[in-house]
């Protein structure tokens, strides 16, 4: 019962008025009825008995916030984990809508996390083999690109030199999207007089006689090589004004 | 009166057949470009069909390539469209056609021609004109974001009309071949 009430008192529950004048009342009855010696060995007995309890208390109290302690170290952490066990598999899956750049940097905050965890350690080994994969392929593509834009880039330069209708007919035949089509015919058409300027294309010659396909224009034509993405047709005979502009252009069928 | 009635005759046989007789026939090798050329002028179409139809064209560029089809075909020339979901042919004016096929319903449509060969070779007639019929297939795919695919081939037969011309080009005469696309009737259509 003592134990009981010191325990309350410890925790801050208090002991109950009428049970603290029943021992004092007790305790002077106590000394009344009894001589000074027994007195003192009584007290004696009873602050020993205080102190062992008093100690008993302290010790179970102390245990008791350090296990709730280490439990709640033991809920983060757990917590800790199973974040990063999510966001490692949402890396993993390729769902995250980030760039790679963003990926390694949630893949280095996860490591710097120091998680002693088997499967956590399992996943940023996975994630850091598939981010090397993509780092790998990103540089690559980067490499190509750049490869290809000065490759664009030295034809483009080669071509203004000494680009003649003949391989603009080619670009214009091969380019793989509409932007650099157009923007070879319009190099192209700095050629010419002007955009009406006629192109006859001869079907077939026989002796004297020569057929003709219907006459058009060399705008028109440039952009029939861009429609067709072919070019069936050579130069026969260009005629050229002062200004060394083409007038009249013929072509015969390949 | 009998003797001026044949004499009537003989002159108007004449008068109707020499200048039949007097266009003279092309060289065999003048009629092979000639064949040639209205052949590439179908294969030129098919690849505007399949210009028009894509979705990744932009508006504009559709629509010259339009004008570009356009200027193959002779005036009022129709295009039959079938489908695996009706019996009936309906036939459509070409630009018409060509603006529908433009506004079709579908996510991405991808037209190929191919197997593109004479069923009926050119043949001159009498007015000087030669005609032929052009066979093509076509295979046509729609598909939607929703799933929804459509898939059919069609064997289209083009009539072709190759007709002599003249044109002044800065102050020559040149004379040349117009080849000029007719009627497109729908003959046969299968699934896939």
């Amino acid at each position: 019962m003592l134990f009981f009430y010191f325990c309350r008192i410890i925790s801050g529950a208090g002991v109950p008025k009428r049970w603290m004048t029943k021992k004092i009342n007790t305790f002077i009855n106590y000394t009344k009825s009894h001589n000074s010696y027994n007195f003192m060995k009584s007290l004696h007995k009873i602050l020993i008995f205080t102190f062992i309890v008093a100690a008993s208390a302290g010790i179970f109290s102390c245990k008791s916030q350090k296990k709730i302690a280490a439990e709640e170290a033991a809920a983060a952490e757990a917590r800790k984990i199973a974040k990063a066990k999510a966001d490692l598999e949402e890396l993993l899956s390729d769902n995250t809508g980030l760039s790679l750049d963003e990926k390694e940097s949630r893949l280095k905050v996860i490591k710097d996390l120091n998680i002693e965890d088997p499967e956590v350690k399992e996943l940023i080994v996975k994630v850091e083999e598939k981010l090397k994969r993509e780092r790998e392929a990103l540089m690559a593509k980067e490499r190509a690109e750049k490869l290809a834009r000065e490759r664009e880039e030295a034809l483009r330069r080669e071509g203004t030199e000494k680009k003649g209708l003949d391989d603009y007919f080619d670009l214009i035949a091969n380019s793989t999207n509409l932007a650099t089509s157009n923007r070879y015919i319009g190099e192209a058409l700095q050629l010419f007089a002007s955009e009406e300027v006629p192109v006859l294309i001869i079907i077939s010659k026989s002796g004297n006689i020569v057929d003709y396909d219907r006459p058009t224009t060399i705008r028109k034509y440039l952009e029939y090589i861009k429609d067709q993405k072919v070019v069936r047709n050579e130069i026969e005979n260009v005629v050229y004004d002062a200004n060394g502009k083409i007038t009249e252009l013929e072509l015969i069928k390949k | 009166m009998k003797k001026s009635i044949r004499l009537l005759g003989i002159l108007l046989f004449f008068a109707i057949a020499i200048p039949a007789i007097a266009q003279p026939e092309i060289s065999p090798e003048r009629k092979q470009a000639i064949d040639s050329l209205a052949l590439e002028k179908v294969k030129d179409l098919g690849k505007y069909i399949s210009i028009i139809g894509n979705k990744d064209t932009p508006f504009s560029e559709a629509n010259r390539v339009i004008d570009r089809a356009l200027e193959l075909f002779a005036d009022d020339s129709q295009m039959g469209v079938s489908s695996l979901n009706r019996k009936e042919i309906k036939y459509y004016g070409i630009r018409e056609y060509f603006q529908r096929l433009m506004a079709l319903n579908y996510d991405r449509i991808n037209i190929e021609w191919f197997n593109i060969q004479y069923i009926s070779d050119l043949v001159r007639q009498p007015d000087g004109r030669y005609v032929g019929v052009i066979t093509i297939y076509q295979r046509f795919t729609g598909e939607s974001d929703d799933g929804l695919k459509y898939v059919d081939t069609t064997k289209k037969d083009i009539t072709v009309y190759v007709e002599r011309k003249q044109t002044q080009i800065q102050g020559r005469i040149i004379g040349f071949w117009d080849v000029l696309l007719g009627d497109i009737r729908v003959t046969e259509t299968k699934p896939g």
